[in-house]
């Protein structure tokens, strides 16, 4: 059996690892337009901050393609899928046949729709190549911008913060990390931010960049301009799924699976920032482009192409960030329409211990969770939330500070 | 292979597990002493409060496949497969609390220690007193425990005493194979005064 996967993340290392596995004899070759070892992109940010060193990034031993007989084809992007004839086409223009193909490329970082954004010194923060850019300007940068209060806007300007240069988050939303917490979670969010130093403004947008060839200024769309040297932009991410053909793959914001991540093409499958699936809470079609979904995923996906049909339940959004001495975690839905009927909201502020805690229920089911702070256990509620079980406690007793797993035990 | 089994229908709700436990990841190893170093070490098993005011042991059960693994961004955790131990490097790990986000039983602590570098924050959990196996001894909470809430044997061996023991209750004959008396007493009254109360 030939197994091509076009990816070199952590999704498509997870599947080659599973497929050899279950498969000790197909041959598996990786396509990856990054060069190098499979390493882990959230850590990028502290690579930026210089928390960690260049050496901490990679998730694999150095002969990891050799020791499990992989094919690496790196440094190369995929330009077409030929479904009928089962082959892939890099940008190099060189064939590679398949009998089972797995999309793993990920997603791709969205601009920020604003003038000259391709101004030197204005950056996206998706790969650890754009960071060591980042860091050779950093010497003569005394103002950054960062364009979007999504966790990679904030993540880049926590790491510029910490190196020492003054940072402004110019952010769309009414405040911070709007697809993850709710208003109260961002407001106590955004305060700590600010008594860090960093200003952050909401509400705004920008329409251009300035400068001759390095960017110098930024003008917002009310007129008001800011000084910079350097600019990140953090404005989301779309996945990358360009080169597939629509009329032979089924293809919604990401690319649509099955419960066995299988396209709409039976020796195509998909897994990872690329892939859509049910989501849990929302039950219904969505991306979750997260680090631990391109795990699972990305397993999943291995034990299905070598024939063991392991189902998948779905994806579950969730994200924990540490910023200062605020720790933040959210899982489901965290925000809920108020056109939605059969939702029950559990909220609690502490301002004295700095703690939120909100529980969001779809009849007895919990369905989302936003944590600021006392966040230890909160991988009790992602597993009630991912069981899909209606809760036989009392929902009180989940809001009370002493919720541990042992209240759940039934006998 | 043995491992530690708990039994919560015999937990007391004492907590000498998890001092045991500190006392067994202290530098000096000694409950005299350790109380006075720095860091404080910590337990790594949680007596959590019950529906009724029981208590439990709560400890990693070093799971397979691991979700705090899957979800390590450093790759921090690996397993040790002659004791079946999930273990989480120090060096590696970088504090980001994507273990707490997918453990599902909330067993992982965050604090400094001294198996750490000295300073940094990182993510400990039960490690099978791995140490003390490889000394010959078996996990501190174990030890200690009195009543055999938790103990170290082949799973095997504790699950052929359980069905022996539902066995024996579908006896015609079989009396009340009540181990305990006292304690169970204790627990029916603390559970009718929660029932009670939520009247």
């Amino acid at each position: 059996m030939h197994y091509v996967i076009i990816g070199n993340g952590v999704a498509g290392t997870v599947a080659a690892e599973t497929l050899r596995r279950f498969d000790p004899d197909g041959s598996i070759t990786m396509i990856g337009d990054e060069a190098g070892l499979p390493y882990c992109r959230p850590m990028i940010s502290l690579y930026l901050e210089g928390a960690v060193s260049q050496n901490a990034l990679p998730i694999r031993l150095d002969d990891f393609y050799n020791a499990l007989g992989i094919t690496p084809v790196l440094g190369n992007r995929v330009v077409q899928v030929d479904t009928d004839n089962k082959q892939v086409r890099t940008a190099d223009d060189k064939p590679l046949s398949y009998d089972k193909l797995l999309i793993a490329t990920g997603s791709d970082p969205r601009p920020a729709k604003a003038d000259n954004e391709s101004l030197q010194n204005i950056f996206f923060m998706r790969t650890q190549s754009q960071v060591e850019q980042m860091l050779t300007v950093l010497p003569n940068a005394k103002h950054a911008l960062v364009l979007g209060g999504g966790l990679v806007g904030f993540k880049a300007a926590y790491g510029l913060l910490r190196r020492g240069i003054k940072v402004s988050m110019l952010i769309r939303s009414p405040y911070p990390l709007s697809m993850q917490v709710d208003e109260t979670a961002g407001q106590m969010i955004r305060h700590v931010l600010e008594n860090q130093g960093l200003n952050v403004q909401v509400g705004v947008q920008v329409s251009s960049f300035e400068g001759d060839s390095q960017v110098r200024e930024a003008v917002l769309t009310d007129g008001s301009r800011l000084v910079c040297e350097l600019a990140v932009i953090g404005k989301g991410v779309f996945p990358a799924h360009d080169f597939l053909p629509k009329d032979k793959i089924a293809v919604d914001a990401g690319i649509r699976v099955n419960g066995h991540m299988q396209t709409s093409d039976p020796d195509i499958y998909a897994a990872g920032d690329v892939a859509e699936y049910i989501d849990i809470a929302r039950q219904k079609p969505w991306v979750n482009a997260i680090w631990p979904e391109a795990v699972i995923q990305g397993e999943i996906a291995g034990m299905n192409m070598a024939g063991r049909p392991y189902a998948y339940a779905g994806s579950l959004s969730r994200n924990v960030i540490r910023i200062f001495d605020t720790d933040v975690m959210t899982a489901g839905l965290v925000s809920p329409s108020p056109d939605d009927t059969d939702i029950q909201v559990m909220s609690h502020i502490d301002p004295k211990r700095a703690t939120y805690r909100k529980l969001v229920f779809r009849e007895d089911r919990l369905i989302g969770f936003a944590l600021v702070n006392r966040i230890e256990q909160g991988g009790v509620l992602t597993a009630l939330i991912r069981s899909q079980q209606p809760v036989a406690i009392a929902k009180d007793s989940l809001m009370a500070p002493d919720f541990n797993f042992s209240k759940l035990m039934l006998f | 292979m043995r491992e530690v089994i708990v039994h919560p229908e015999r937990c007391v709700g004492c907590m000498q597990c998890m001092i045991a436990c500190a006392a067994a990841h202290s530098k000096t190893g000694e409950l005299f002493t350790a109380i006075a170093e720095t860091p404080l070490p910590k337990p790594r098993v949680h007596v959590g409060v019950g529906r009724f005011e029981e208590g439990f042991p709560n400890r990693c059960r070093h799971c397979h496949p691991a979700p705090c693994m899957a979800a390590c961004l450093p790759g921090a955790i690996c397993r040790d497969q002659k004791t079946n131990t999930v273990l989480i490097d120090p060096d590696t790990c970088i504090n980001c609390a994507s273990c707490a986000m997918a453990c599902p039983y909330g067993v992982i602590r965050y604090h400094e220690d001294n198996s750490a570098p000295a300073g940094k924050v990182v993510a400990i959990k039960c490690d099978n007193c791995i140490h003390r196996q490889r000394q010959g001894k078996i996990p501190a909470c174990v030890e200690v425990c009195k009543v055999g809430a938790l103990t170290f044997e082949e799973m095997s061996t504790a699950m052929k005493r359980k069905t022996d023991e539902i066995s024996r209750s579908m006896s015609a004959e079989a009396g009340a194979a009540e181990k305990s008396p006292g304690f169970a007493l204790l627990k029916t009254i603390k559970k009718a005064r929660t029932e009670l109360s939520a009247r």
